[in-house]
């Protein structure tokens, strides 16, 4: 994704530790291995989900390794006169810090920003992954959804890190149970009463004041919501299984190889990034694909690529579903053991 | 009569439970971030930042360099989920260049920037959360990333943020009391007691503007105390990994790992 330059020989000499019998990458992995990732969830306190991930961090305090901090907020849209739409919405975006890409000017941030923005967004916000609990008011309010992403540091592979946190922050959220209510004006004033019922109130008989063609009435009901519970942090949100996986096969024919770190990246700019959804275990959905850098591709290569990508991605996901179903037993059930004990 | 948080109640508590001249808690993270030179995560009670730095280096446009000395360039990023409501905070939002703005000239007359003519210091500044007391959190992390990267410093810098209630002046303000209070920032060099920054948006009373100003000096003092317990464990704990030295060949073969710091 970055620049980072890389001498001609340098260059050769990493395709062809790469091409050889046996591969032989810098760091001594496979052309599978991941490097280490690490998880956290709940980081921001103040958000409605959030996670904190780091490919590759070194041990003992080294720090470096690509480094993505994701988190959720839920805001009130009005369907009918704001932005909102029926069912509610998700958007996403990125933020590089300029500390994660020391050597680009602002525009040039702005623009990466851009691109990782898009690649997220239609992949995350597409209809087939829209949970269905973001609807407050049935066409009058719902819930939008913001999904922000901070890019800390990137050493390589940052893609498929947005998509990991992504899905880790979007798994961690919380959607406030809500309840409609209705303001009913008093009886006597005859020019105020509503016709038809809603949620809580029984029905009232309508005394239509105008022609029984007017449906202008009719849309004046309830429209405001409560929350019954202040401190409940809420009900997660429907479909979080589906949420996809990224891996990013980066290509040099015959081969291929995942995690690449950035000398790798510079070496081997063609790679292909394919996003998988494993809503039930035994089906795989291809969410999006997308190929980037200067090279072509043939169709049955394209098709061995799917293939191979569909394997990988489903070990990622298995590994990250295990890792926060354990974030979510350190968080609530351990914490509520560790209170009951006090 | 509407039902308000009280600022100060009678028994002399906060909002939050602390005493008028009670700061909130201190945590300090000086582990390394990314490829930054320096970086240090400091958290005032609810309010988190993050500053990496990276410098000395060659500036990125020749043009803004300066012949004699360094060039500070302070970025400021504040996440969108800081806040409680969500706020998408462009780059070049008045607000945030007006705190890069103030934490460059607090610490252009620290930094010894005489000895790097040409270059550039690169000070990055995230806000990961906020709760009150952003521009004295941003200020303390600042210093402690500049003193992780090792570039030379005349002093440490120590910022406080302080309001007055009523006739009490109280001291690290929240973001319940920074807006309900006339509250100032002070930015404090302990060794030689120099002021560097002072500032305050609001109005206050001339009579008790001296009360807070020579309390948040004090004040600095505390927290000066508490950076520098930060940065000497970690260099104990460097210089001891240092001393240790490379391990005997005949000890165990799987420890690949030379160095411990623990």
């Amino acid at each position: 994704m970055t620049s980072t330059l890389v001498s001609k020989s340098e260059r050769a000499y990493i395709q062809a530790s790469l091409q050889a019998t046996p591969p032989l990458r810098g760091d001594g992995r496979g052309l599978l291995d991941f490097r280490t990732v690490l998880l956290e969830t709940g980081v921001a306190p103040l958000a409605n989900g959030s996670a904190k991930l780091n490919i590759g961090k070194m041990p003992h305090e080294g720090g470096g390794g690509t480094e993505v901090l994701a988190a959720t907020k839920l805001e009130v849209e009005d369907v009918e006169t704001g932005d909102g739409v029926d069912g509610g919405r998700i958007v996403c975006s990125v933020s590089c810090s300029p500390s994660a890409y020391p050597h680009l000017s602002s525009n040039a941030l702005d623009e990466l920003q851009y691109d990782l923005t898009v690649i997220l967004q239609q992949t995350i916000g597409h209809p087939s992954l829209h949970p269905q609990n973001l609807t407050i008011i049935p066409r009058r309010k719902s819930w939008l959804l913001n999904l922000d992403v901070v890019i800390l540091a990137d050493s390589g592979n940052v893609v498929d890190a947005l998509f990991m946190a992504a899905r880790a922050a979007l798994w961690d959220t919380k959607v406030p149970r809500t309840r409609a209510v209705e303001y009913h004006a008093p009886e006597e004033t005859q020019t105020t009463r509503d016709s038809a019922g809603a949620m809580d109130i029984d029905q009232r008989e309508a005394i239509p004041q105008t022609s029984g063609f007017d449906t202008r009435e009719m849309v004046r009901t309830a429209a405001d919501f409560e929350l019954p519970d202040y401190w409940d942090e809420g009900e997660v949100l429907n479909g979080r299984e589906r949420w996809p996986v990224c891996v990013t096969l980066n290509l040099l024919p015959p081969t291929h190889f995942l995690d690449a770190t950035l000398p790798e990246e510079a070496s081997v700019p063609l790679r292909m990034h394919l996003t998988f959804s494993f809503g039930t275990p035994n089906s795989a959905n291809l969410q999006s694909m997308r190929l980037s850098g200067p090279g072509e591709l043939d169709l049955n290569q394209i098709k061995a690529y799917i293939a191979d990508g569909e394997k990988y991605a489903r070990e990622l996901f298995n590994a990250l579903e295990t890792k926060l179903r354990e974030e979510d037993i350190r968080r609530n059930v351990k914490a509520r053991d560790r209170f009951a004990l006090r | 009569m509407s039902s308000r948080v009280e600022i100060l109640n009678d028994g002399g508590f906060r909002s939050d439970g602390r005493k008028q001249y009670e700061l909130r808690d201190i945590t300090i993270d000086l582990s390394q971030q990314g490829t930054a030179d320096g970086s240090a995560t400091i958290t005032h009670g609810l309010t988190q930042v993050m500053v990496t730095v990276f410098g000395p280096r060659e500036a990125k446009m020749r043009s803004q360099t300066l012949h004699d000395r360094a060039v500070l360039n302070v970025e400021m990023n504040v996440a969108p989920f800081s806040t409680g409501e969500r706020r998408k905070r462009s780059r070049a939002d008045r607000r945030i260049l007006e705190l890069s703005a103030a934490i460059e000239s607090t610490f252009e007359p620290v930094v010894q920037t005489s000895l790097y003519p040409r270059s550039q210091i690169d000070i990055y500044v995230h806000v990961l959360q906020q709760d009150g007391g952003l521009l004295q959190a941003c200020i303390n992390a600042t210093t402690l990333a500049l003193i992780i990267a090792g570039v030379p410093l005349h002093d440490f810098v120590c910022a406080v943020s302080g309001g007055v209630h009523s006739t009490e002046p109280l001291l690290d303000l929240t973001t319940l009391e920074e807006n309900d209070l006339p509250n100032l920032t002070v930015a404090v060099m302990p060794r030689t007691r120099k002021v560097t920054l002072v500032t305050m948006e609001t109005r206050l009373h001339v009579d008790r503007f001296r009360d807070i100003f020579e309390l948040a000096c004090e004040a600095g003092q505390a927290i000066h105390k508490e950076m520098k317990r930060a940065v000497r464990d970690r260099t104990v704990a460097l210089v001891g990994a240092m001393d240790a030295g490379p391990k005997h060949p005949s000890g165990d073969p799987d420890r690949d790992v030379m160095m411990e710091d623990r």
